[in-house]
């Protein structure tokens, strides 16, 4: 992962942190493990020496091990904190939308579909596939699920988040470099879950505002979004969803209609 | 002094039954026959989870790989989690608790052997309706089939139901020996042996035994109201008719968790005894290692958030569950410690016990140490879900599982056939399977963390960076199938071509050595009383005092009378 977000770059840095704990606690006890092996190997008329723990090293080696998980949690405790903390949004940020100042995050609504992501802008217009964003903006996400639990994951800008059916979920980012982001659903969601990607363009507070407005001026979303995708299967998908678009909201099937003969 | 002590049993006088040959054998309420139906089941199971695997990886070897269609993929994926979990691991573990531990407290059998009777039955059922629920419409829901993709309006075949069935009833009898075994320990050790007596494996079969009896009966619930959704118009996972699809991941991540932990205490609780014996120390501090194992099983239980960090639950229980999994810390590393201060001062027999003991440890801690990273909870937001979680997960399964299991079954081999091992197929099978597990799991787990591969996907798209990794963790798992294999027909060739062991094959300290191998119906005549942790010790101590006072009155009594 490349963090191009404030929170991306905190959970960068404690990964790091982990991995250099975890590295240390392998090397320790191997090393401790194979030393103790090649000097206690049987042998040369080598005999067993009893010898015994003492309560009172235990309590010693405890209280180092605490202080090891006691130090883990703290900067655990830290980063995660810092990660999930709404980021502001800059000077050189979308300050003003349509018009209107834009008092804190731009609310998004990301709904998770078997197997598309939809994405509802402010205005009111919306895309398939592929989310537009302004940089330097603090995004607010909200996410939810029409159908089963996906994982909408941009490792390089915001954490993975599942949305679930019936939960609003939101996460908070602000991406800091302009381009083209990749995510993959992580949580497995029916036949096309490997095929279900979705990207996010870090585009420039002006062409955010003007893409958004083509947007709603009656280019549909969908056609846009499905151009952009490799894998010929989602953009079939993503035509039959956009088809179902109105109707989407009541595919939180209860089974009803179907019985188990 | 290195007298071994005789049995104190007369088998050749005591009846046979023989009169049914095999029904006898699986009508049999006797814990080893119950013991050994599961322990030979798992290893077909360990088989055709390692072959399931192998599919899934030829699959994933090559980017955007046609070899299996999506739906076959989830299928294999499904059939997988089940059998290495509900029909290789667990199976494996209760079923060498349930043969060993009632040998190592004394006991003639266990308390209620009909209830373990019933468990292996309903675990054999268990494995029969998945097998044959495989053939015609297998499960798609992966590993855990989480709540909504699992109901029925998803998925509306029966295949989940087929799996559901199935392992709802292999859980419902390992409950079943749970019982029977916790009250075996609790009631039927020999006299003196109290708790801090016992040998650490019993111990840790009794530990286990609760954790199943709190863990199982909560992935039943979740089982049952599963079902009860699909069948029978439930709303139990539902949203927006009065239910909650994370429900459903709150219950099941209590049962995987605690059998997580379960796996972990049996794999720490069988090197504790093999570490012991075959470098003639006694084990390293008991008191703190059979209190880490009760830590274990409870902090690690209750760590069960840790796999619920990117679920919409509040920060704090997020936070919870990093505190305990990070309060693990404490208890698995001072059994690390305490395991490996048992071989300082001893003289290590490098036999293949001692070998995949080692593997297990090793396996262990690459597991641990990145599960330790991942119960950061900004760390999960990135490496959650990601082969970088399969990886450190599958060292420490399969070190405790695979490594741990098979240290467990050569050190106890020749107590339940009567046979050794092959030393020489042990030692080629174990560097093959830890080649393997490297090869296979490492890349993985780099493919996870540089390039955010993600798991329970059937392809992953050229260009994204882990087309060699993959490659790799193919050619690990073949290695892993390998040795896997190599594993399984040294046990069997050994069953009828091993070298007879004898009774005492290792000089081992607790109790099971003491009766012949493989163990009567009753397992003993004499019940011998327990004065000290190490009581075969104390029994060949006090068989070298005898002879020597005997050979010394022979010398008095040959002196002339001055």
């Amino acid at each position: 992962m490349t963090p191009h977000s404030p929170g991306t770059g905190q959970i960068n840095t404690l990964i790091w942190i982990g991995f250099f704990a975890a590295l240390l606690v392998v090397v320790v006890i191997n090393l401790g493990l194979f030393g103790a092996i090649r000097r206690n190997r049987a042998g040369r008329g080598r005999t067993a020496t009893q010898s015994r723990g003492a309560v009172g090293l235990q309590w010693r080696v405890a209280g180092v091990l605490s202080g090891f998980a006691v130090l883990l949690f703290v900067l655990g405790i830290i980063f995660t904190s810092n990660a999930t903390s709404t980021p502001q949004t800059t000077s050189a940020g979308l300050t003003s939308y349509h018009g209107e100042k834009l008092e804190g995050p731009l609310l998004i609504k990301a709904t998770g579909q078997q197997w598309v992501w939809r994405y509802n802008y402010p205005n009111g217009s919306f895309s398939y596939y592929k989310l537009v964003i302004p940089a330097h903006t603090e995004i607010e996400l909200k996410l939810t699920s029409t159908d089963v639990i996906h994982t909408w994951n941009v490792p390089d800008l915001a954490p993975k988040v599942e949305a679930v059916p019936g939960k609003d979920t939101k996460v908070y980012f602000r991406a800091d470099a302009e381009g083209e982001f990749w995510g993959r659903a992580s949580t497995l969601s029916g036949q096309a879950y490997a095929s279900m990607r979705t990207a996010v363009e870090v585009v420039s507070p002006e062409r955010f505002e003007e893409f958004t407005t083509e947007l709603q001026k009656g280019i549909r979303a969908g056609n846009e979004g499905a151009e952009e995708i490799e894998s010929e299967e989602v953009a079939e998908l993503a035509e039959m969803e956009e088809d179902s678009a109105a109707e989407s909201g009541e595919s939180t099937g209860e089974g009803e209609g179907e019985s188990n003969e | 002094m290195n007298e071994a002590p005789r049995p104190e049993i007369a088998v050749d006088g005591f009846p046979r039954r023989n009169r049914w040959g095999w029904m006898d054998f699986v009508t049999s309420a006797d814990h080893k026959d119950v013991a050994k139906i599961l322990m030979v089941g798992s290893g077909g199971f360990l088989f055709l989870a390692a072959l399931e695997l192998f599919l899934m990886r030829l699959q994933l070897a090559i980017p955007e790989n046609t070899f299996l269609e999506p739906v076959t993929f989830n299928r294999v994926l499904s059939l997988y989690g089940a059998t290495s979990i509900f029909f290789f691991v667990l199976p494996l573990v209760m079923g060498i608790f349930l043969f060993v531990a009632p040998l190592q407290v004394g006991a003639r059998g266990t308390a209620l052997p009909r209830l373990s009777q019933l468990g292996g039955a309903l675990w054999v059922a268990g494995a029969a309706i998945l097998y044959s629920g495989f053939l015609w419409t297998p499960s798609e829901a992966g590993v855990n089939p989480l709540p909504p993709l699992s109901e029925l309006a998803f998925l509306s075949n029966n295949g989940v139901d087929t799996w559901l069935t199935a392992c709802g009833f292999a859980t419902l009898g390992f409950v079943l020996i749970a019982i029977d075994l916790a009250t075996t320990l609790q009631v039927d050790r020999a006299p003196g042996m109290a708790w801090r007596r016992a040998p650490i494996f019993a111990w840790a079969a009794s530990v286990g035994s609760w954790l199943m009896l709190f863990i199982g009966p909560v992935v039943l619930a979740a089982f049952t109201m599963l079902m009860i959704d699909r069948n029978y118009d439930g709303t139990f996972f539902i949203d927006g008719a009065g239910g909650a699809p994370l429900l459903w991941q709150h219950l099941t991540w209590i049962f995987y968790s605690g059998a997580y932990m379960l796996v972990l205490i049996f794999a720490f609780a069988a090197i504790a005894e093999i570490f012991p014996v075959f470098s003639g120390n006694e084990l390293f501090n008991r008191t703190a290692v059979m209190a880490s194992i009760v830590a274990i099983a409870v902090i690690g239980t209750l760590a069960y958030m840790q796999n619920m960090y990117t679920a919409p639950i509040g920060i704090g229980w997020k936070y919870f569950g990093m505190l305990m999994s990070l309060a693990l810390i404490v208890p698995v590393g001072l059994v690390f410690y305490n395991l490996i201060a048992t071989l300082n001062g001893g003289a290590l027999r490098m036999r293949a016990p001692v070998l995949f003991s080692i593997g297990a440890l090793v396996m262990i801690s690459l597991g641990l140490a990145a599960e330790m990273q991942q119960s950061l909870v900004g760390a999960a937001f990135y490496l959650k879900n990601t082969t970088a979680s399969t990886a450190a997960t599958s060292f420490a399964l399969i070190g405790g599982g695979i490594f741990g299991g098979f240290a467990a079954l050569h050190y106890w081999f020749p107590k339940i056939t009567g046979r050794a091992m092959g030393e020489q197929l042990g030692r080629l099978s174990f560097w093959v399977t830890a080649a393997g597990t490297l090869l296979a799991f490492v890349p993985l787990a780099l493919a996870g963390w540089e390039q955010d591969q993600v798991v329970d996907a059937y392809k992953f798209f050229n260009h994204t960076g882990v087309n060699f990794y993959n490659l790799l963790a193919s050619i690990g798992v073949l290695i892993l199938l390998i040795g896997i294999v190599l594993i399984l027909i040294n046990a069997v060739a050994s069953v009828k071509g091993g070298a007879r062991a004898g009774h005492d094959p290792w000089g081992g300290d607790t109790l099971e050595w003491f009766t012949v191998s493989p163990p009567p119906v009753h397992n003993f005549d004499v019940q011998p009383d327990v004065r000290s942790a190490r009581p075969l010790r104390d029994i060949r101590a006090a068989i070298a005092a005898r002879a020597h006072e005997a050979e010394e009155r022979a010398v008095r009594e040959s002196q002339p009378v001055a």
